[in-house]
């Protein structure tokens, strides 16, 4: 088997600007008609600058940073979700990611059929779902509230059952964007566990969090992230530290 | 290109899914659930076919049946143009958390409205069966080629408004427009022969909707085969098409995310 890692050299990456402008057809063309007038300009946001980093197998990767400050969108982009703008990325090993667990439910279908849904938009097959269904209904714990259509969820509910289909199956790579924190007090503890468990079957693994705790039990490399740069990397305490003075905040 | 159509291959399940519950989305919520699809445009057929069979002096049994077909291929393109167009938009929950690849969610759009057209074309059938038995032959089996050639064509095209649809939120009421001026010079509703008699051949000859629409009608109609012509320009509308999306796509298809 070939070793998994993530690299990425010089990595760039903007926002397209024009996704922000009024999009329609007719300002299309009122514009074509329009003289050249100043007006407000939209300039592509950088949200990754000239970032270099390589991750080896069995490494614990821990991603720290403002709201903006690029952390999700290096996981989106390891994901394979974002384009680059420039610069190289490979990758290499199955990822497995766990990002927004609410998107993309089905309202009108039950629990039980949503658990089929969702693990064909992770790629599974229909047979290893029906083998992991009961597993999933186990852990998600909604008694007869499984046969209910989705939407009579609360959204605490909704967020436990999306854990349980999403973290049932691993991967190589896992990517985790701040899930720990889910549900009620007894759910949080099984959802640890679940996390807990997954982390140790992964070959990599990389974290977005601000929970500081859960940081330092987890991972023994931190890279801390600020508007957009890459800031620091390495040893996972320094990067709080790093990451505490950057932001001006004092312990 | 090979891993991009692996790729759609290997997500079957997924949009298979997809069309599927497009489908029983849309019957859940009526009364008469799958026979909706069947009711409705043989009902637009009966009032448009007694009313024009009246204007025009047709019989209107012969000529029932050719709307209907009319009909049914016809809302089939509209609703791949215009579903097509809002494919990725009303995919956006699973394009941003999962990497298939994005012609996934046009396919599920035209399936989903194919499926519909087989449902719609059983009364089709019955019909002629009974008012035309002397057409059934073997070139029948044309008129069943004329689902994988639709999904060849409606595929690529649906693909292509999806990107533009992304991009420009307002391309619907705009296609709707395009789409009554293309109706208005189609044979769908009219029979060919008035097109003719009025001189407007070229609307007919060069139409490549005339000719999607033989593919059904030379077998089911007039009980006979459709000519090279029919399919080659059929052939040649799919291909246009297709080099349109592939060209769109390859530029366009990473960045759909930001426009979601």
């Amino acid at each position: 088997m070939t070793e998994n890692f993530i690299s990425l050299h010089q990595v760039n990456l903007h926002y397209a600007s024009v996704a922000y402008k009024e999009r329609s057809l007719k300002s299309l063309m009122a514009n074509a008609l329009k003289t050249r007038r100043a007006k407000a300009v939209f300039s592509d946001i950088h949200a990754l600058k000239d970032i270099s980093l390589t991750i080896h197998q069995g490494e614990r990767v821990g991603l720290l940073g403002h709201n903006g400050a690029g952390k999700s969108t290096l996981l989106k982009t390891i994901a394979g979700l974002y384009p680059i703008s420039g610069g190289e990325i490979q990758v290499q090993g199955q990822v497995r990611s766990l990002f927004d667990l609410s998107l993309g439910f089905e309202p009108d279908a039950t629990g039980r059929e949503n658990i089929l849904y969702r693990g064909l938009l992770l790629g599974l097959s229909p047979k290893f779902i029906a083998q992991k269904k009961e597993e999933i209904i186990k852990f998600a714990d909604l008694g007869e509230f499984i046969d209910y259509p989705i939407k009579t969820f609360s959204a605490g509910m909704q967020v436990r059952l999306a854990f349980a289909i999403s973290t049932s199956v691993g991967g190589d790579i896992l990517l985790l964007d701040e899930v720990i924190g889910a549900g009620d007090a007894n759910f949080m503890v099984k959802a640890k566990n679940r996390i807990t468990s997954l982390i140790e079957q992964s070959k990599i693994l990389v974290l977005a969090s601000h929970d500081f705790s859960a940081l330092k039990s987890l991972c023994h490399r931190g890279i801390v992230f600020h508007q957009g740069e890459l800031v620091f990397d390495g040893e996972i305490l320094k990067a709080i530290d790093i990451y505490n003075k950057v932001n001006g905040m004092t312990i | 290109m090979i891993n991009y159509i692996s790729g759609i291959w290997d997500a079957r399940y997924f949009w298979v899914h997809l069309s599927l519950s497009d489908l029983r989305s849309r019957w859940r919520r009526s009364f008469f659930g799958i026979f909706w699809s069947m009711i409705q445009p043989l009902g637009i057929t009966l009032l448009i076919s007694f009313v024009f069979s009246r204007l025009f002096n047709t019989d209107i049994t012969r000529y029932a049946p050719h709307v209907l077909s009319g009909i049914i291929i016809w809302e089939f393109l509209v609703a791949s143009v215009t579903g097509g167009a809002l494919s990725f938009l009303q995919a956006d929950a699973y394009i941003k958390q999962c990497k298939h690849p994005l012609a996934i969610y046009p396919l599920r759009t035209v399936l989903a409205a194919l499926m519909m057209l087989m449902m719609a074309s059983v009364p089709l059938i019955g019909w002629i069966l009974f008012i035309m038995p002397e057409n059934l032959g073997l070139c029948w089996i044309s008129a069943l080629l004329a689902f994988p050639i639709l999904l060849l064509i409606a595929w690529p095209l649906s693909t292509f408004m999806a990107y533009i649809g992304v991009r420009f939120r307002d391309l619907v009421p705009a296609l709707t427009l395009i789409l009554q001026a293309l109706w208005f010079v189609s044979p769908v509703y009219f029979e060919v022969k008035m097109f003719r008699a009025a001189g407007l051949d070229n609307f007919v000859d060069y139409n490549p909707i005339y000719h999607l629409l033989q593919i059904i009608r030379a077998p089911l109609l007039q009980g006979e085969w459709p000519t090279v012509e029919n399919y080659s320009f059929c052939l040649i509308t799919a291909i246009v098409f297709l080099i349109l999306a592939i060209w769109l796509g390859s530029r366009a298809e990473r960045r759909v995310i930001f426009y979601l």
